[in-house]
């Protein structure tokens, strides 16, 4: 259905305004969609995107479909620009009410790279970075991201294939060295490993199906690490299978004014080979609500478990942990719960739930500028982190998470950055602190993409 | 130590012996104590030796190798001889729970020690010690008796594990891989060994035959066995030259390979087996260890 111009060399220019009011409802046809400055992208793929436009019936119906297939074929992430030329239709076939929609677009480079530097925590990192958007010319996309440092080498390759027509639907595989350092638990761990994951949308939800299959390596951090991180230390295999479903109807990731966040995660490991076997589950839940005044009620649960499958302990790597600036704030970084002689092992049972109120700066100093990048925020966030015994019924489980609650009040500053991460200064109250926990009471920094 | 690399090249028993001595004079020579050791004894001498000491090597049936098991015998038998009760705990992952990477490693109180040289130091901030009764010479000609044991006979077996195509095949990477599910098991002893080709590349046996190590292990046995005589220990009473002796040719001597050769060597020298049966008859009450 997409032919290209009869006349590729005449420019064509938009006569909408020449058409007076009632034109508009006027029964039109669109008779050829075309898309001019291809190169190597391939046509069958973008016909999925524009093919509505041949549903309008009047123009702005027209304008309006165009509009959306333009938003369709950026979201691809193959064209740097794209420009919707509407016209009356020419040629020898062509209808007294026919129009001809062409869409201008420019393809990204084949090759893009960057190059960084990152200095952070007593090391200094170069990064350097290979994209090649479009590579076969059906928006896929291979990525190579390298980073050379003064202690540790990590690097990451991945391959991103949508589905024709159905961007939604996509594939993506990746092959990973990374190294954590851990300084909580005097942990320091290296995985290398592959993955495949296939994201796909049901309805409103959308979900992710992952395999993944990683060597991981763990050591001491310091010859201080207590006995029971280096009885951890070594080798090991873990084949995972794991299912994420999301429902996110909130306005905004950052600073959402209305709607909720649903995230439930689930992992089986062992049954497709590897060392480590468990099942884990855990999920996510957010309300927001607006309330008088440009405040917002937001109200957040976290959870989980993990259980350990025929026997075989848990393993520190696979464990949740609980405590610092971006979870129960008010605690040293992760160091709520089960330690031995300082070193946090983390529990294979948790919950964290928050309950903010956002308001805008005290007087609103920058009012539509830069002041609407920070918020107040007065929170109160609890959570308990715990070991438990399976062979014990629910009950008991609910009980232990009951006992023991930490939880923490106090108020602080919000930053957001871009629309991924945010910096938070705040001043902490931390109450129901058990022997073994350590806290940060007082003024708290924290920084990150993942806030309780 | 560098005089010990000057051992390893193939030589005649004589020049071997005149080596030997050269060690010997130059090991007389007052030591200086390295720092972190100082600290580390005096740690070590607060507190007196817990019941609950406990040693860590590889899994004994399926998993621990020629040279970790000589190692971590000769750490029991020094035990057992300055009567420190120790317990035996085997794990898979023990190699890497070591500070050092290597086996055994003892944890004792809260303190982590690996190797016999350490650990014999450790013993000794304690207040226990074999070798006290020595005078300097003799104490250097222990040392040097064992830094012939280290660098021959724990090198040879070293080489023979992991350089010997047929014993690597058919024992070595099978053996190391047992506690580790595929791929990761090839992954583990692939790079193991390449890891050992590389090190013994570095002390100069990278291009030696089996037949030429076999030759080595023949030397040093020679040597320990003239050392020895018809004495009952090496010094007069026993010390931890005799534990690294009996830790290492005893393994041999029960441990079962592609071929009987090296097993062969060591039994040729009779007083040497009459030293590690009756080892194992005084320390370990006849049952096999």
């Amino acid at each position: 259905m997409i032919r290209p111009p009869s006349d590729p060399q005449e420019p064509h220019v938009a006569l909408v305004e020449e058409w007076n009011a009632s034109e508009q409802h006027h029964k039109v046809v669109v008779q050829h969609v075309n898309i001019q400055g291809l190169g190597r992208t391939k046509e069958d793929l973008l016909g999925y995107e524009i093919s509505d436009v041949f549903n309008a019936k009047n123009l702005i119906d027209v304008m309006k479909k165009a509009h959306i297939a333009r938003q369709r074929l950026l979201r691809l992430g193959i064209f740097k620009e794209v420009e919707v030329l509407i016209d009356t239709s020419e040629g020898a076939d062509a209808l007294p009410n026919g129009l001809d929609v062409t869409f201008e677009v420019n393809e990204i480079k084949r090759l893009t790279g960057s190059y960084n530097t990152m200095v952070g925590n007593n090391e200094g990192s170069m990064v350097l970075g290979l994209k090649l958007p479009n590579m076969i010319g059906r928006a896929e996309k291979l990525t190579f991201q390298f980073s050379y440092g003064t202690k540790e080498t990590s690097y990451g390759l991945s391959f991103f294939k949508p589905q024709p027509g159905y961007f939604e639907r996509n594939l993506t595989l990746n092959m990973y060295k990374v190294t954590g350092q851990f300084p909580w638990s005097s942990l320091k761990e290296t995985d290398r490993g592959v993955s495949a994951e296939f994201n796909f949308p049901v309805g409103p939800t959308s979900h992710m199906l992952k395999w993944e299959g990683v060597w991981r390596e763990l050591g001491c951090l310091a010859r201080s690490a207590s006995f029971a991180v280096r009885e951890e230390s070594g080798h090991s295999l873990k084949s995972a299978l794991s299912h994420t479903m999301s429902i996110d109807s909130r306005n905004s990731a950052i600073f959402p004014s209305s709607g909720a966040l649903l995230r439930i995660n689930q992992e089986l490991a062992g049954f497709t080979g590897g060392d480590a076997s468990f099942f884990k589950e855990d999920f996510e839940l957010q309300l927001n609500r607006r309330l008088f005044w440009d405040s917002v009620l937001s109200a957040s649960l976290w959870g989980g478990m993990l259980f350990p499958i025929e026997g075989k302990p848990s393993c520190i790597a696979d464990r949740f942990y609980l405590g610092g600036p971006t979870s129960v704030r008010g605690f040293g970084m992760y160091s709520i719960g089960p330690q031995s002689e300082g070193d946090y092992l983390g529990g294979e049972a948790y919950w964290a739930g928050g309950l903010h109120l956002y308001t805008p700066l005290p007087f609103r100093p920058g009012r539509g500028g830069f002041g609407d990048l920070f918020r107040t925020h007065f929170f109160l966030n609890a959570g308990n982190l715990c070991n438990l015994n399976y062979g014990e019924g629910p009950r008991a489980h609910l009980q232990k998470l009951a006992e023991c609650i930490r939880w923490s009040y106090g108020a602080g500053i919000v930053l957001r950055l871009g629309n991924i991460a945010r910096l938070e200064l705040n001043y902490c109250i931390p109450m129901g602190v058990q022997s073994g926990d350590r806290i940060c009471d007082g003024v708290q920094f924290g920084a990150g993409i993942r806030f309780l | 130590m560098h005089q010990g690399k000057t051992l390893l090249r193939k030589e005649g028993r004589q020049k071997l012996q005149h080596q030997l001595s050269a060690q010997i004079l130059k090991s007389s020579r007052p030591e200086g104590f390295p720092a972190a050791e100082a600290f580390v004894s005096q740690m070590a001498a607060a507190e007196p030796w817990p019941e609950n000491a406990t040693l860590y090597q590889p899994l004994k049936e399926d998993q621990i190798l020629l040279s970790d098991s000589a190692s971590s015998l000769a750490v029991q038998t020094y035990l057992r001889m300055c009567g420190l009760p120790v317990q035996v705990v085997c794990r898979p992952n023990a190699e890497y729970m070591s500070p050092s990477g290597k086996i055994p490693f003892i944890h004792v109180g809260n303190q982590v020690v690996s190797e016999l040289g350490p650990i014999v130091q450790f013993s000794k901030a304690k207040g226990h010690s074999l070798s006290d009764g020595l005078d300097d010479v003799q104490r250097a000609e222990m040392k040097a008796y064992m830094e012939l044991v280290n660098n021959m006979l724990l090198t040879a077996e070293l080489f023979i594990q992991w350089c010997d195509e047929a014993t690597v095949s058919q024992i070595t990477r099978h053996r190391y891989g047992t506690p580790y599910s595929w791929p990761l098991n090839l992954i583990l002893a692939y790079q193991k060994q390449w890891e050992v080709r590389r090190k013994m590349n570095a002390v100069g046996w990278g291009g030696k035959t089996v037949d030429q190590v076999y030759e080595d292990v023949s030397q040093c046995c020679q040597a320990l066995s003239q050392r020895l005589g018809t004495q009952p220990y090496f010094f007069k009473i026993p010390t931890e030259l005799d534990a690294l002796v009996f830790g290492h040719l005893f393994t041999i001597l029960t441990t079962q390979l592609t071929n009987t050769e090296l097993l062969e060597r060591v039994r040729s020298y009779s007083n040497l087996l009459s030293f590690c049966r009756r080892i194992e008859q005084t320390y370990f009450e006849s049952k096999d260890s």
